[in-house]
C-alpha cells in the first residue's frame, strides 16, 4: 500500500510561473539596481510589471511533478527550458506565481560547474562535492563509488584542465548524482558522453527512478528522451504547448516545428489546410479501416491521398492473418517540387508501443525528383509476423533538404489494423514457431 | 518533512521579516562553513600550483615595496619622520596590517565575478565566495607576519607584551574588510567598473593613511586621517605591537562600532540581492 501512496504525492509545483529577461545589459544593470536599491528599504520590486526592454521568457506556467517520475522537457532554443530548471534549483526567483519543491534538489545544468582547471579530478570532487551540500565525511564514503562511476582512471589524479569533454563530463554527472538528491535536474550534458557513458548514465538514472528519485531532462534528442521518460512537456514560446506521452512528444513536437502552430490547434489547422482545397484529394477517410484520431502534420507540399492493405490475393482487407504476407500501398501527391522525397511507415500497438518501422532511405532507395501534380504510389511488401491484436499503421512522405528530413506529410497512427491468428500463442509478434517432439527410446 | 518543503515567489527574501532574514542568513552561514573551507583550499592550491616562486610571493611584495620607500626616504624625496623604532619594523608591521585591507578587498571584491558559471547553474550561498576570499587574505597576512616577526628579530626589538592582544584587536578590520567587500562584490556584478576603482582606491588610501610615514606632513592630509576609519583600525593594531598602546582609544572604539554596522548591512543588503546577482553576472 506504502508504494501506490509514494507514487502519487506531488513533489514539485509550478503554479502561473512567469519570468521576465532582458535584451539590453545596461537596461539589466540598471534595473537590478533600482530594484536592490527598493529591497534595502524593505520595499519589493514590482517584478509582475513588464518594463520597456523586458519580455517574458517563461508566460504563466504550471505543472506538477509526482515523485519518482522522470520527466523530458522538449522545445526550440529560448523556449524556457533552462529557465524553468535555474527556477528549480532555486538559482533565480520567478517574477509571478509561485513553486513548491520538496526535497534536496541536485542539478545538473552545466556540468563541471566549477570544476577549477588546475585540480585535480580527485580535489575537484571535494569542492564539487561541497558545492552539492556534502560534508567531507560523506565525500569520503562515496569517493570510490564516484570515481568508480566516472572510469577515467589515471586522469582522476591530473588537472581537470588535461580532461577531454568526455572525462569531464563523466567525473561532473559522477558527482552530482552521487550528492543522492531527491531531484535531479539534466539539462543537455549527456550528449558529450560517449554511447556507453549514456547508456551507463541512464542504467543509474533508472537506479534513482527506482529508488523513488525524480528526475527532470531537458534535451534536444528526442529518441533518448522518448526511452528514457514517461511524461514529456512540450514547450513554445515561454509557454506549454502540451504535454505528451513519450511516444507521441516526437511527431507533436515536429508538428509544432514544422508549423509553428500549438499541437492544441492540430485539428484547426487541418481543416484551414482542408479548406484550401490542397487537402481535397484525400480519399483516406472513406476507407473502413481510417482512424479518425490520427495526429497528422507536415507542410503538405506532399500529401498520402490513399491507401490500400491487400492480401497474397490482390483483394483488398482490414483483417490481417497472422504471418500472412501483405502489401501496404499508398498514394501520394506532390503539390510542389521536390527534389528528394523519402517515403516511410511505422506500425505501433494501441499503447504506443514501436513494433516495426522502415523507408525507403533506410533501403537505400533513391527517389526521382517529383514535380508539381505527379502522384506516386509506394508499395511496401512485408511479411505480417504479429500476433492477433489491434495495431495502428502510421506512414509519411517526407523531404530531405540540406541534410535535414522535412515533414511534408505524416499521418500518426492513420489506419487500424486488426490481425487474427490461428493459434493461441502470446505477445505481439509470431516467429511461427514449430514444435517437435522426438520420443527418445530408452534401451 | 514540513520543513523539506521550499516555496520560491518573487522578491522572497524581502518578504520575509527583517529579524528572520538575519537568522536566515547566520544559520546558512553556519552551514557553509564546510564550503567556504573548500574554496579556499581550492583557490590556494590553485594559485600557486603553476607558479615556481609559489607562496614566497606573498612576502616578496611588502619586502619590494619598503625596499623602495627606504630608499626614496635616503635619497630625500618624501620624508618618513621621526620614528621610535628602526623604520623597517615600522612600516613593514603596518603594511603587513594594511594589507590584509587591501588585498581582501580587492579578493572579495572580484570574488564573485570570477567565481565563473557555477554562480549561474548551481544554488549555493554566493557569501561562501566572498568569505573564502578573505581567508585567502588572511592566510597571506599570517605568511607575512613571519616576515615581521624576523624584522624584528633582526633589528633587536622585542614586541610589547600586550602584543598577545592583537589578535582581538585586528577583528575590527577584518569586519569591516568584509564588509565593504560584501557589498562591492555585488555592485562589481552589476558594474566591472568596481574593480578598477577598488585597485585605484586602494592605492589611494595607502598614502592618506599613517602607515609608511608617522604623522600627515601636509594639513590636508591629517584632516582626511581625523575622518578615515582605516587609520584608527590599521594603526591601533600596530601601535599595541610596537608600543604596547591603543594611540587614540576613542577613534579606534568608534571605528569598530561603524565597522560592524557595515558589515551587517553590506551583508544584509549582498543576502537580499543574490538572487538578482545571478541575474546580471
Amino acid at each position: 500500500m506504502e508504494a501506490t501512496s509514494t507514487t502519487t504525492e506531488t513533489i514539485i509545483s509550478f503554479k502561473g510561473v512567469s519570468k521576465k529577461f532582458r535584451k539590453s545589459l545596461k537596461q539589466s544593470m540598471l534595473y537590478v539596481f533600482q530594484d536592490i536599491t527598493k529591497n534595502i528599504f524593505g520595499i519589493p520590486a514590482r517584478t509582475e510589471i513588464l518594463k520597456p526592454g523586458e519580455f517574458w521568457a517563461l508566460d504563466n506556467v504550471s505543472f506538477e511533478v509526482k515523485k519518482g517520475e522522470t520527466l523530458g522537457i522538449i522545445g526550440p532554443n529560448g523556449a524556457g527550458k533552462t529557465t524553468i530548471l535555474k527556477l528549480l534549483a532555486n538559482i533565480i526567483l520567478p517574477d509571478k506565481g509561485s513553486i513548491e519543491i520538496e526535497g534536496k534538489v541536485g542539478s545538473l545544468i552545466e556540468i563541471g560547474a566549477g570544476f577549477h582547471p588546475m585540480l585535480t579530478g580527485r580535489e575537484n570532487i571535494y569542492v564539487n562535492g561541497a558545492i552539492f551540500g556534502m560534508s567531507k565525511k560523506e565525500i569520503d564514503k562515496r569517493m570510490e563509488d564516484i570515481i568508480e562511476f566516472a572510469d577515467i582512471g589515471d586522469f582522476i589524479d591530473s588537472p581537470v584542465k588535461y580532461y577531454s569533454s568526455g572525462m569531464y563530463v563523466r567525473l561532473g554527472f559522477s558527482i552530482a548524482v552521487h550528492s543522492e538528491p531527491d531531484i535531479l535536474l539534466i539539462d543537455e550534458v549527456l550528449a558529450v558522453g560517449d554511447l556507453p557513458f549514456q547508456n551507463k548514465c541512464f542504467n543509474k538514472i533508472k537506479q534513482l527512478k527506482n529508488a523513488s528519485k525524480t528526475i527532470i531532462i531537458v534535451s534536444h534528442n528526442l529518441h533518448l528522451m522518448e526511452r528514457n521518460t514517461e511524461r514529456i512537456i512540450i514547450m513554445g514560446k515561454g509557454t506549454i504547448d502540451s504535454v505528451e506521452k513519450p511516444v507521441d512528444a516526437i511527431d507533436k513536437y515536429l508538428f509544432y516545428l514544422s508549423t509553428h502552430e500549438s499541437v492544441k490547434h492540430q485539428t484547426e489547422y487541418l481543416k484551414e489546410k482542408q479548406e484550401l482545397s490542397s487537402f481535397s484529394d484525400d480519399v483516406c477517410k472513406n476507407k473502413k479501416n481510417y482512424n479518425n484520431n490520427e495526429f497528422r502534420y507536415g507542410n503538405g507540399k506532399a500529401q498520402i491521398i490513399d491507401f490500400m492493405i491487400l492480401n497474397n490475393q490482390g483483394k483488398e482487407v482490414t483483417t490481417i492473418l497472422s504471418n500472412e504476407t501483405i502489401i501496404f500501398r499508398m498514394k501520394v501527391k506532390f503539390y510542389q517540387q521536390i527534389e528528394k522525397p523519402v517515403f516511410g511507415m511505422e506500425i505501433r500497438t494501441s499503447d504506443g508501443f514501436r513494433i516495426y518501422g522502415t523507408s525507403s532511405y533506410y533501403h537505400g532507395i533513391e527517389i526521382k525528383p517529383q514535380m508539381e501534380n505527379d502522384i506516386v504510389s509506394v508499395e511496401f511488401k512485408m511479411n505480417f509476423s504479429l500476433q492477433n491484436g489491434n495495431y495502428f499503421l502510421y506512414a509519411g512522405v517526407s523531404e530531405f533538404l540540406n541534410d535535414e528530413v522535412i515533414p511534408l506529410d505524416r499521418r500518426v497512427d492513420f489506419i487500424y489494423i486488426t490481425v487474427t491468428s490461428k493459434n493461441n500463442d502470446t505477445g505481439i509478434v509470431n516467429l511461427n514457431t514449430q514444435i517437435e517432439i522426438y520420443y527418445e527410446a530408452l534401451n | 518533512m514540513e520543513d523539506n518543503i521550499k516555496i520560491s515567489i518573487p522578491e522572497f527574501p524581502v518578504k520575509q521579516g527583517f529579524f528572520k532574514l538575519f537568522r536566515e542568513m547566520f544559520s546558512e552561514l553556519k552551514k557553509s562553513r564546510e564550503l567556504i573551507f573548500r574554496f579556499f583550499i581550492r583557490d590556494f592550491r590553485a594559485r600557486y600550483k603553476q607558479s615556481l616562486l609559489g607562496i614566497a610571493w606573498i612576502i616578496i611584495m611588502p619586502v619590494s615595496f619598503i625596499g623602495v620607500f627606504i630608499l626614496m626616504n635616503k635619497s630625500g624625496i618624501i620624508n618618513i619622520g621621526e620614528i621610535d623604532v628602526p623604520y623597517p619594523v615600522f612600516a613593514l608591521t603596518g603594511l603587513t596590517i594594511w594589507q590584509l585591507f587591501a588585498t581582501g578587498l580587492i579578493g572579495t571584491t572580484n570574488s564573485i565575478i570570477s567565481a565563473g558559471s557555477i554562480v549561474i547553474k548551481i544554488n549555493f550561498p554566493k557569501e561562501t565566495l566572498v568569505f573564502s576570499s578573505l581567508a585567502q587574505a588572511f592566510f597571506d597576512f599570517l605568511i607575512r607576519m613571519f616576515l615581521v616577526a624576523l624584522v624584528f628579530i633582526f633589528y633587536k626589538v622585542s614586541p610589547s607584551w600586550q602584543a598577545l592582544f592583537f589578535p582581538i584587536f585586528f577583528i575590527p578590520l577584518i569586519i569591516l574588510t568584509l564588509g565593504i567587500g560584501l557589498l562591492l562584490s555585488l555592485l562589481n556584478c552589476i558594474s566591472r567598473d568596481i574593480t578598477n576603482v577598488v585597485g585605484l582606491v586602494t592605492t589611494f588610501l595607502l598614502f592618506l593613511t599613517p602607515i609608511l610615514y608617522q604623522k600627515p606632513a601636509v594639513k590636508l592630509f591629517e584632516n582626511i586621517s581625523r575622518y578615515n576609519i582605516l587609520v584608527p583600525l590599521v594603526t591601533g593594531p600596530r601601535d599595541l605591537i610596537l608600543y604596547g598602546r591603543i594611540t587614540n582609544p576613542a577613534a579606534y572604539i568608534g571605528a569598530t562600532v561603524i565597522s560592524l554596522l557595515v558589515f551587517l548591512f553590506s551583508w544584509r543588503i549582498f543576502h537580499l540581492a543574490e538572487y538578482k546577482m545571478t541575474e546580471v553576472i
